[in-house]
């Protein structure tokens, strides 16, 4: 028999145990006998190479390190390139955050990420009466080059791969200011930062200057992890990061750049949810999608700009204030499927997270998350292990074929930065209905909607370790980390050579009025003590507008 | 003279990034009938202007991070200032258990938790801004 023949005879057999199967299945009630993915895939009871009858092994998948990469980006996978393990953190003022550096990384953490504080979005500094509340509240309090310093205080940047979670050149003019005073070239500076495509000059500027001079810096950024929590689908999150990865091509290539100077330096920030074959598919869609689309439409040539980087987060809207320890199971099976989809960076949820920002304590517990899927349970000793199972492969040509209609979408409605609105309207539309589907009980979550607890004995747990003196069990945002940092801001205030702070200002303000790159003089600015806040007064006067991109808040509207 | 006006809600935010819920809730209340005023994210000062500005009958204020108890109190202490302390405020977001008590102490009207199911919290909030309005034209009936 030929192949075709041997598809043929597979086909009957499996249409015949299909039967079976729907046979079997008629005598449940109905709403127990259809069963779909969270982005609304169907899924059948089981799958063979019927459902992936043309698979092409070299085409479809070829091998890890090879396009199109749907296996991997790295030939060894994780042998050679082991786990990122980086904890989001940020909390108090740069003191804190520091310690807490120090502690993960003196237990096996290996790289770092800094969130900043609530109050560093508001065109203010931390004096400001404006953010009284939200200094050091949800991140880090970061004002000035020498919260920075304090920040980075023993911790080696040559070794240790340091993310900063700012669109903000004001933080990356920093990180640049301090590698100068460490004595590391900007050719040699590793890193990233969450420069998340869009289309203003600060973002544009960040990219031509890491383009240009700090080629190790991962400069550019697609978050696409923080639209998935927003509500999107599996499939949305490759479609909508690769359409708006391309609109900051085009920008760029406007730009003077060629596709290989940048595209090497996007890093993709992605989720990992519950459903855990689909996510698996995920990763290993968007691999491929992303090495098509860049290779096909952009003619991009190095390998390394066709290899889709990512760092991964679990996902959060499923934890749960009831039964809070639940929440350490659910981040470990999503953790899972982001190892066995081949992710290079990870953050595993705390299992505090829906009551407050992770302690030492739970943050610790994230870590050992990390390190047993690694030393005890073999899931990164084999590059893809899932690839070739049917189901995975089914949905991961599922996911392909959807997200390429989707960027063919925004594409049609004039590509991923003008169509930015249609696509939040979109993932709103989803979180409602995924919303109601819990509400109905469609979609189950333990100790919500099912499996409800009167008497909940992991909180009575939890209260008890909050008993405890020495034991820090939940973490309590307190004012004292408002006052310290006051007191860091006016600290360097009163110490700057004022009329050195006002000519750089100047420096500054003249550069971005004459369409010049804001990195350099922001960087000489930052080194004589102006504060972001004091940066972000220049962007709205030069621009004449609040500010610009997604952390500039629209001015109140009613809901059309 | 009853209000006929729609019922405003003020929905305020103190965060960038987490915003699923702030959606979720703004699209129910418009589905419940409601005019949903999108303050995005804003200071305890921000919200008082914008709460003024608008005229609504109810404020909800979304809190991530253990920090209500510190937040609440700048906002009533800015509604003392310019106004508005008559105008209801419900929390919404992470708010631990024993903070619950010290929310409601200070004067907010209900707090909501995570997968609160969304009917219930449109009719809470309905009752609320009811009540308010109520009592607004009562006092308005009062001025000679």
């Amino acid at each position: 028999m030929n192949k075709s023949q041997v598809m043929e005879e597979l086909k009957e057999i499996q249409a015949r145990y299909e039967d079976e199967v729907t046979r079997l299945l008629q005598k449940l009630p109905e709403g127990d006998r259809e069963y779909f993915t969270p982005s609304g895939l169907p899924v059948k009871p089981l799958y063979s190479p019927a459902d992936v009858p043309d698979f092409e092994y070299t085409a479809d998948l070829s091998f890890p390190g090879r396009f199109p990469y749907t296996r991997g980006v790295f030939p060894a996978g994780y042998r050679t390139r082991g786990l990122h393990i980086r904890q989001v953190t940020g909390f108090g003022t740069a003191e804190e955050t520091n310690k807490r550096w120090r502690f993960l990384l003196s237990h096996g953490a290996n790289a770092l990420s800094v969130v900043p504080d609530d109050g560093s979005g508001h065109r203010a500094d931390s004096d400001d009466p404006r953010v009284r509340g939200l200094v050091g509240k949800g991140g880090v309090a970061l004002d000035t080059l020498y919260d920075y310093e304090t920040l980075f205080d023993g911790i080696d940047i040559r070794k240790y791969s340091v993310h900063l979670i700012t669109t903000n050149a004001y933080g990356l003019a920093c990180y640049l200011a301090l590698a100068e005073q460490r004595g590391i070239a900007p050719s040699e500076l590793r890193g990233s930062m969450s420069n998340w495509m869009r289309p203003d000059t600060e973002c544009l500027d960040i990219l031509e200057y890491c383009a240009r001079n700090v080629p190790l810096f991962n400069a550019g950024y697609l978050d696409m992890r923080n639209v998935r929590e927003g509500g999107c689908t599996a499939a949305q999150e490759i479609g909508f990061g690769v359409a708006v990865a391309m609109a900051g091509c085009d920008a760029l290539l406007e730009r003077g750049l060629e596709v290989d100077d940048f595209l090497h330096r996007l890093t993709w920030f992605i989720n990992a949810g519950p459903e855990f074959f689909e996510e698996v598919a995920k990763f290993r869609a968007l691999r491929k999608v992303w090495a098509s689309v860049f290779r096909d439409r952009y003619g991009a040539k190095d390998p390394r700009s066709l290899m889709c980087r990512m760092h991964c987060q679990t996902y959060a809207p499923t934890l749960t204030i009831q039964q809070p320890f639940n929440n350490l199971i659910r981040s470990t099976v999503y953790a899972m499927a982001a190892v066995m989809g081949g992710v290079q960076s990870l953050h595993v949820n705390s299992f505090d997270e829906a009551l407050s920002i992770p302690t030492e304590f739970s943050a610790l517990l994230s870590v050992r998350t990390q390190q047993i899927l690694d030393l005890e349970t073999g899931i990164t000793k084999v590059v893809d292990p899932l690839g070739g199972s049917y189901y995975v492969e089914w949905l991961t040509r599922e996911l392909e074929r959807e997200a390429l209609d989707i960027v063919e979408q925004v594409q049609k409605r004039g590509g991923g930065f003008k169509a930015w609105d249609w696509m939040c309207r979109e993932i709103r539309a989803a979180a409602v209905k995924a919303q109601a589907a819990f509400d109905r009980g469609d979609r189950k979550l333990v100790g919500v909607n099912t499996l409800v607890e009167e008497e909940d004995i992991q909180m009575k747990a939890l209260r008890v370790l909050e008993k405890h003196a020495e034991f820090e069990a939940l973490f309590e945002y307190s004012t004292e980390f408002a006052e310290k940092q006051i007191r860091r801001v006016e600290k360097v205030k009163r110490e700057r050579d004022e009329e050195a702070v006002v000519r750089a200002r100047e420096e500054l303000a003249g550069a971005m009025r004459e369409g010049r790159n804001m990195v350099p003089p922001l960087v000489e600015a930052v080194k004589q003590g102006l504060t972001r806040g004091e940066f972000a007064r220049v962007k709205a006067e030069v621009y004449n507008s609040p500010g610009e991109g997604p952390y500039v808040c629209a001015p109140p509207a009613v809901l059309a | 003279m009853p209000d006929e006006r729609k019922m405003r809600v003020l929905l305020s935010r103190d965060d960038w990034y987490h915003q699923r819920g702030y959606w979720v809730i703004a699209s129910a209340l418009k589905d419940a009938g409601f005019e949903v005023v999108l303050g995005g994210i804003q200071t305890p000062v921000d919200i008082v202007q914008t709460a003024l500005e608008e005229d609504v009958d109810v404020v909800g204020y979304r809190i991530m991070d253990g920090a209500p108890k510190v937040l609440l109190p700048i906002l009533f202490e800015e509604m003392e200032k310019r106004g508005g302390r008559d105008i209801p405020v419900v929390v919404g977001g992470i708010v631990p258990e024993k903070e619950e008590t010290v929310l409601r102490e200070l004067g907010v009207r209900d707090v909501f938790h995570p997968y609160s199911p969304l009917q219930e919290i449109t009719e809470r909030i309905r009752r609320i801004a009811m009540e308010r309005r109520r009592s607004r034209s009562d006092s308005e009936d009062e001025k000679p």
